[in-house]
C-alpha cells in the first residue's frame, strides 16, 4: 500500500528519498534437509518518503520491523518485493505514486481482493519498467557506491559499531578510503573538521574506541557517518544505548548538523518522547506494517489509530503531579512469523470489530497528510464492509473523527 | 518455639529496632515519614569497594535510605553511579573479590544483613611492599551465606537486569521458578494439597457445568466455571488447570473434558506413600522457617544462638531419615508426582500474573524460547511469588517495550497495595520513577545526592546535578523545549574528585566545594540534599 507521504504542495525535486511496498520476508528453514518452511514477515508493505532536510521519525515496539526499514532503504539487504528510488525526477515520481495508488487494493494477498484487473496489470509492467531505470536495487555496485556516499548510517550500540583495533583517525577517514578521496594529510584535516563538528578533541584523533564514554563512541559514529557530507542520515536508536544527560548532548548535536549541513534523518526508536523531539513526521510501525504517519504534532495530538493511542498513553511522562488514566494494552506482539490475518493489531485491539481479523484494513488520508490505517476510519465514500459493526463496547465508541477544535490526546488529563 | 525470641540486651551497636531511631542529636530535624509504615529496610553508611589492579574503585560511599512498607523508592542515576551496587550490596550479591562491602549496615527489620563481615577475613599487609594478604574464614563465610540466604527471597527479593542471564538455559521455565515457589512458600503448596477435596459433593456437578458450556463459550465464564471447580476441590490452582483444559479445542468436547478432569482429579486422591512424602516434605520446610527465624534473630542480636539452631538441625536429621525408602530408585519419583504437578499450575497462575499469554505453554519452554520481554516477566514473576517483603528491581523494564512496561509498572503497583511490599526501583529513566514512586533518590558517583517525595523532587530539584538530569529529558508533552545536557562526563571512580564528587562538571561549584564533602542537610519535608548552596540542619537519615 501507499504511504501517505507525498506532498502535493511541496515541489517534488524535495523528495530525497522514496520506499514503495517494501518488503522482506526471511525465511525461516528448519525440518530435515533444512527446506524452507515459512517466513519472517519483518516488513510487509511499507512505503516511506523522506524529504530534503527533513527528519522522518520511526516508532514501533521491538520486532515490528524498524531497523529492517532502514537497512532496506540504505540497501545493505535486497528486499523482497518493492522499491526504493534516490532523488526521483518529478514527473517520475508522480507517476510513481499514481501507479502504486492503482495497485494498493492488491497489495496484500488475504484481504480478499480479486484478480488483477487488466489496468492493474499495465501498472504492474509500467512499474516495473520504471524501477528497473530508477529503483537502487536495481543499480549496480558501480552505480550504488555513488549512492551510498550520499546515504549514512549511525547504528544502535557505539559499543560493537567501532573497530576496536583502529585508531578514532583511521575509523572516521575510513569512508574517504574507501570512496578514494584525498591523501593522507587531506584526510588527517577532514578528521579534525568532523571531530570538531561533534564536539570532540583534536587529541582524541589518536585514541582508540575503548578509551571513551559511550557518548562519545556514539559522536565519532556520527563523525564518520559525517566524513562523505551525506545527504541522508539513517539514525537507528542513536541514543537508547545512552544516558539521559549524554542523549540531550547528542541529540543537540544531530540538529545542529542538521540544521547546518541540511540534513535529512530517519529517525529510527521505540522512545516516543525523544521522537516527538526530534522528528518532522512520524510513522508508527506495528508487525511490519505502518499503522499511521502524520506529521508530529498532529500524531501526538490527535492520534487516530487504537494502536497509537495505546503506545502513547503507555509512555511514562516525567511529572508526577498529571494524573492519567492509562490505556494498558494486554498481552504481547504476535510472532512476525505467523502474523495475525487481517490487521495485525486485532488480537490486542481495545475496539476490535469482526471485520478486523478478515479484511486487512486500507490506508486512508483522514486529514491532509495524516494518514491512517484502521478500519475505524473507512475511505469515504466507500460501502461498509460486512463485520463493520462493534463486537463489544469501549470508551471510544465512534469511527466518527474527534473534533479539531479538542485536542485528543488518549490519557492526558489536566 | 519458632522464631526464638531469645531475652538478652540489645547490643548497642546494632541500633536496636530501626523504626524508632533511639538517639537523635538535638540540632538535627527528623520529619516525620510521608507514609507513617514501619521501616522495613534502613541502609546506612553503605560503603562498597571494588580491589581491581587499576586500583580500589569507589563504587559506594555512605549510602543510606530508609524503606517503609509499602513504599516505592526509586533510585536514579547515570550508568555506574553505583545504583546496581547498592541493591547487590544490599542482599550481598556483590562478587567478592573483587568487591568488598567495607562498611556500612543494612538493617531488614532490624536485623543487621551485614553482621559478621570484618570477621570473614583478615587482611595482613605483606612488608616492603604495598600488597596485603588475605586470608579468608570459611566457616564465617559459609555461616554468613547462609544467614543472608534466609532473608533472600521471601525477605528480600531481586530482579536482575539481564533478564536472559538470570535463567538457566537447560531447565525449562515451571522448575526454575517451581523452584522458587516451593523453596519460599512449600508449606502453602504442601498444605494445599493435603487439604484438597476430590471427592466433595460439589466436584462431580462443578465439571458437569464446566464441561456443557461448550468450546466456544466466552473466555470469562469458563473462567468462572473453572474458578467455582477449584473451589469445590478446595484447591485454586484445580481451578486454573480446569480453566486450560476447558479452552482446548475436542472434536467430542463435552465427553472428553468430563474424562479428562476425572483423571486429573486422580492426583489429588493421594496414595500412603505420598502423603508420606508430602507430611516429611511439610516437616522440613517447616524446619527450615524457624531456622530462618532463628538465623535472622541471630542477625538481629548481634551474637551467636547456639541452642535453639541446634535442635532444630536434630530435627531436620530426624525429618529426613524418617523417609529412608525415597532413596530406592523409583520411588521418590512416584512419591513427589503430585507435588510437582501442583507446582507446575502453580507456576502457571504466577505467570498469568504477570500477562504472560497461554502461560501454560510458556511453563513447558526454555528461556530461549522467549522474547526478551518474556523472560523479564518470568524473573518478575519467579520475584514476586514469594510475595516479599522488600522487592529490589535494578531496571526492570529497561529491557521492555513501552506497552509491557505499562503492565509491569501496573503489577508493581498492585504488588505494594495488595501485600505491603517496600520496592526499590533502580533505573535511570525519570519519567518511569515519577510515574510510579513516592520518593526518589538521586545518585551520583556513588553517592545519594538529593532525596525527596517525588513531586517535590520534579517541582523544585536542588542540587545542580539533579536540575541538569531533569532538564536534559525529552518531555513527550512538551516538546518544543530546549534540551539541556550536563557539561562533562561521570567521574572515574577510582580517582574520583575530592570534596563534592560533582564540582568538576558543577555551574555553580565554589572552592570549598573542591575542599570537602558537603553533608546531607535538609530542605523541606523528606526532602535531602548534599550540596553546599544549600544551609539547612544537618539531615538524619
Amino acid at each position: 500500500m501507499l504511504g501517505g507521504s507525498y506532498d502535493a504542495q511541496a515541489s517534488d525535486s524535495d523528495i530525497l528519498l522514496a520506499g514503495f511496498n517494501l518488503r522482506k520476508y526471511f525465511p525461516i528453514r528448519g525440518g530435515l534437509f533444512s527446506t524452507h518452511v515459512g517466513d519472517v514477515q519483518a516488513v510487509d508493505g511499507v512505503s516511506i518518503t523522506v524529504g530534503r532536510g527533513e527528519t522522518v521519525g520511526l516508532v514501533g515496539e521491538s520486532g515490528c520491523g524498524k531497523t529492517t526499514v532502514g537497512r532496506l532503504l540504505m540497501r545493505l539487504i535486497e528486499p523482497t518485493s518493492g522499491h526504493a528510488f534516490y532523488r526521483p525526477p518529478p514527473e517520475v515520481y508522480a507517476r510513481l505514486d499514481e501507479l502504486y495508488r492503482t495497485l494498493a487494493p492488491f497489495a496484500h494477498a488475504n484481504n480478499g481482493a480479486a484478480e488483477l484487473t487488466p489496468e492493474a496489470k499495465e501498472a504492474l509492467n509500467e512499474l516495473d519498467k520504471l524501477a528497473q531505470q530508477y529503483s537502487i536495487f536495481r543499480k549496480s555496485h558501480r552505480q550504488m557506491m555513488e549512492i551510498r556516499s550520499k546515504f549514512q548510517i549511525v547504528f544502535q550500540d557505539p559499543f560493537s559499531s567501532l573497530g576496536p583495533r583502529l585508531l578514532v583517525r583511521d575509523i572516521v577517514a575510513e569512508p574517504l578510503e574507501v570512496h578514494h578521496i584525498g591523501n593522507s594529510t587531506e584526510r588527517n584535516q577532514r578528521v579534525l573538521e568532523l571531530l570538531a563538528d561533534v564536539g570532540l578533541n583534536p587529541e582524541h584523533m589518536w585514541r582508540f574506541p575503548h578509551e571513551f564514554s559511550g557518548g562519545q563512541r556514539q559522536r565519532i559514529c556520527i563523525a564518520r557517518a559525517l566524513a562523505l557530507r551525506p545527504e541522508f542520515i539513517v539514525l537507528d536508536e542513536p541514543t537508547s544505548a545512552l544516558d539521559v544527560s549524554v542523549q540531550a548532548q547528542v541529540l543537540n548535536i544531530l540538529q545542529r548538523l542538521q540544521d547546518q549541513y541540511n540534513l535529512s534523518y530517519l529517525f529510527i526508536s521505540h522512545h516516543l518522547s525523544v521522537v516527538r523531539a526530534v522528528s518532522d513526521r512520524v510513522l508508527v510501525m506495528y508487525l511490519g506494517r505502518v499503522c499511521e504517519e502524520a506529521p508530529t504534532d498532529e500524531l501526538f495530538q490527535r492520534p487516530l489509530h487504537p494502536y497509537t493511542q495505546a503506545l502513547l498513553s503507555a509512555i511514562p511522562i516525567p511529572d508526577p503531579t498529571l494524573g492519567r488514566t492509562r490505556l494498558v494494552l494486554s498481552g504481547d506482539v504476535p510472532s512476525p512469523a505467523a502474523p495475525p490475518s487481517g490487521c495485525r493489531f486485532h488480537t490486542r485491539c481495545p475496539s476490535v470489530m469482526p471485520v478486523c481479523s478478515r479484511v486487512d484494513p486500507p490506508n486512508v488520508e483522514i486529514r491532509p497528510k495524516h494518514w491512517v490505517s484502521c478500519h475505524l476510519y473507512p475511505p469515504p465514500g466507500a460501502e461498509a464492509l460486512p463485520g463493520m459493526e462493534r463486537a463489544t463496547t469501549s470508551p471510544s465508541t465512534s469511527s466518527a473523527l474527534p473534533s479539531d477544535s479538542a485536542p485528543i490526546t488518549p490519557g492526558i488529563t489536566g | 518455639m519458632g522464631a526464638s525470641v531469645i531475652p538478652g540486651p540489645v547490643v548497642g551497636d546494632m541500633g536496636g529496632d530501626a523504626a524508632v531511631p533511639t538517639a537523635i542529636p538535638p540540632t538535627s530535624v527528623n520529619f516525620p515519614s510521608p507514609t507513617g509504615q514501619p521501616v522495613v529496610v534502613d541502609v546506612r553508611d553503605l560503603t562498597t569497594y571494588f580491589y581491581t589492579y587499576d586500583g580500589v574503585v569507589r563504587a559506594l560511599e555512605g549510602v543510606s535510605f530508609k524503606l517503609r512498607r509499602g513504599e516505592l523508592l526509586g533510585l536514579v542515576g547515570e550508568t555506574g553511579c553505583g545504583k546496581s551496587v547498592t541493591a547487590f550490596s544490599i542482599t550481598r550479591l556483590v562478587a567478592e573479590p573483587p568487591g568488598r562491602i567495607v562498611g556500612g549496615k543494612v538493617l531488614f527489620r532490624g536485623a543487621n544483613l551485614l553482621w559478621g563481615l570484618d570477621g570473614e577475613a583478615t587482611f595482613k599487609p605483606v612488608r616492603k611492599s604495598d600488597r596485603v594478604k588475605v586470608r579468608r574464614h570459611f566457616r564465617k563465610i559459609k555461616a554468613a551465606q547462609t544467614r543472608i540466604s534466609s532473608v533472600r527471597g521471601r525477605g528480600i527479593a531481586m530482579i536482575f537486569q539481564e533478564p536472559g542471564q538470570a535463567m538457566n538455559p537447560v531447565f525449562p521455565i515451571s522448575d526454575q521458578v517451581g523452584e522458587a515457589i516451593l523453596l519460599h512458600r512449600g508449606m502453602e503448596v504442601i498444605d494445599g494439597l493435603l487439604n484438597a477435596t476430590p471427592d466433595g459433593p460439589d466436584v462431580q456437578p462443578a465439571i458437569e457445568k464446566l464441561a456443557s458450556l461448550g468450546q466456544d463459550a466466552e473466555p470469562r465464564l469458563v473462567r468462572a466455571a473453572a474458578m467455582e471447580l477449584g473451589r469445590a476441590v478446595n484447591l485454586t490452582t484445580f481451578g486454573i488447570e480446569a480453566y486450560y483444559v476447558a479452552r482446548e479445542q475436542f472434536p467430542d468436547y463435552r465427553e472428553h473434558v468430563i474424562a479428562d478432569l476425572n483423571r486429573r482429579l486422580r492426583r489429588l486422591r493421594l496414595t500412603r506413600l505420598q502423603r508420606s512424602y508430602l507430611q516429611r516434605e511439610r516437616r522440613l520446610a517447616e524446619l527450615d522457617q524457624e531456622m530462618r527465624g532463628v538465623l535472622l534473630e541471630e542477625m538481629r542480636q548481634g551474637t551467636l544462638i547456639g541452642p535453639p539452631k541446634r535442635r532444630i538441625r536434630s530435627a531436620q536429621m530426624r525429618a529426613r531419615s524418617r523417609g529412608f525408602y525415597f532413596r530406592v530408585w523409583g520411588v521418590k519419583r512416584r512419591a513427589s508426582f503430585p507435588l510437582r504437578e501442583e507446582t507446575f499450575w502453580r507456576v502457571v497462575s504466577v505467570l498469568e500474573g504477570v500477562q504472560i499469554a497461554n502461560p501454560a505453554q510458556v511453563a513447558r519452554g526454555y528461556p530461549h524460547e522467549l522474547s526478551g520481554g518474556m523472560v523479564q516477566r518470568v524473573m518478575i514473576a519467579m520475584a514476586l511469588s514469594s510475595d516479599p517483603d522488600v522487592l529490589l528491581a535494578d531496571e526492570p523494564t529497561t529491557a521492555l517495550d513501552v506497552t509491557i512496561q505499562a503492565q509491569i509498572l501496573e503489577l508493581m503497583r498492585d504488588l505494594r497495595h495488595r501485600v505491603g511490599t517496600a520496592i526499590l526501583l533502580i533505573t535511570h529513566d525519570l519519567a518511569v520513577v515519577a510515574e510510579v514512586a513516592d520518593r526518589v533518590a538521586v545518585m551520583y558517583a556513588g553517592q545519594i545526592i538529593e532525596m525527596a517525595p517525588v513531586k517535590e523532587l520534579f517541582s523544585s530539584p536542588l542540587h545542580p546535578y539533579s536540575q541538569g538530569l531533569l532538564s536534559s529529558i525529552p518531555r513527550f508533552d512538551q516538546p518544543n523545549r530546549k534540551l539541556e545536557s550536563i557539561y562533562g562526563s561521570v567521574p572515574n571512580l577510582i580517582h574520583p574528585p575530592t570534596g563534592c564528587r560533582f564540582h568538576p562538571r558543577c555551574p555553580h561549584a565554589m572552592p570549598m566545594c573542591q575542599e570537602s564533602r558537603p553533608p546531607l542537610t535538609v530542605e523541606g519535608p523528606g526532602h535531602h540534599v548534599a550540596c553546599f548552596l544549600y544551609k539547612g540542619p544537618p539531615a538524619v537519615e
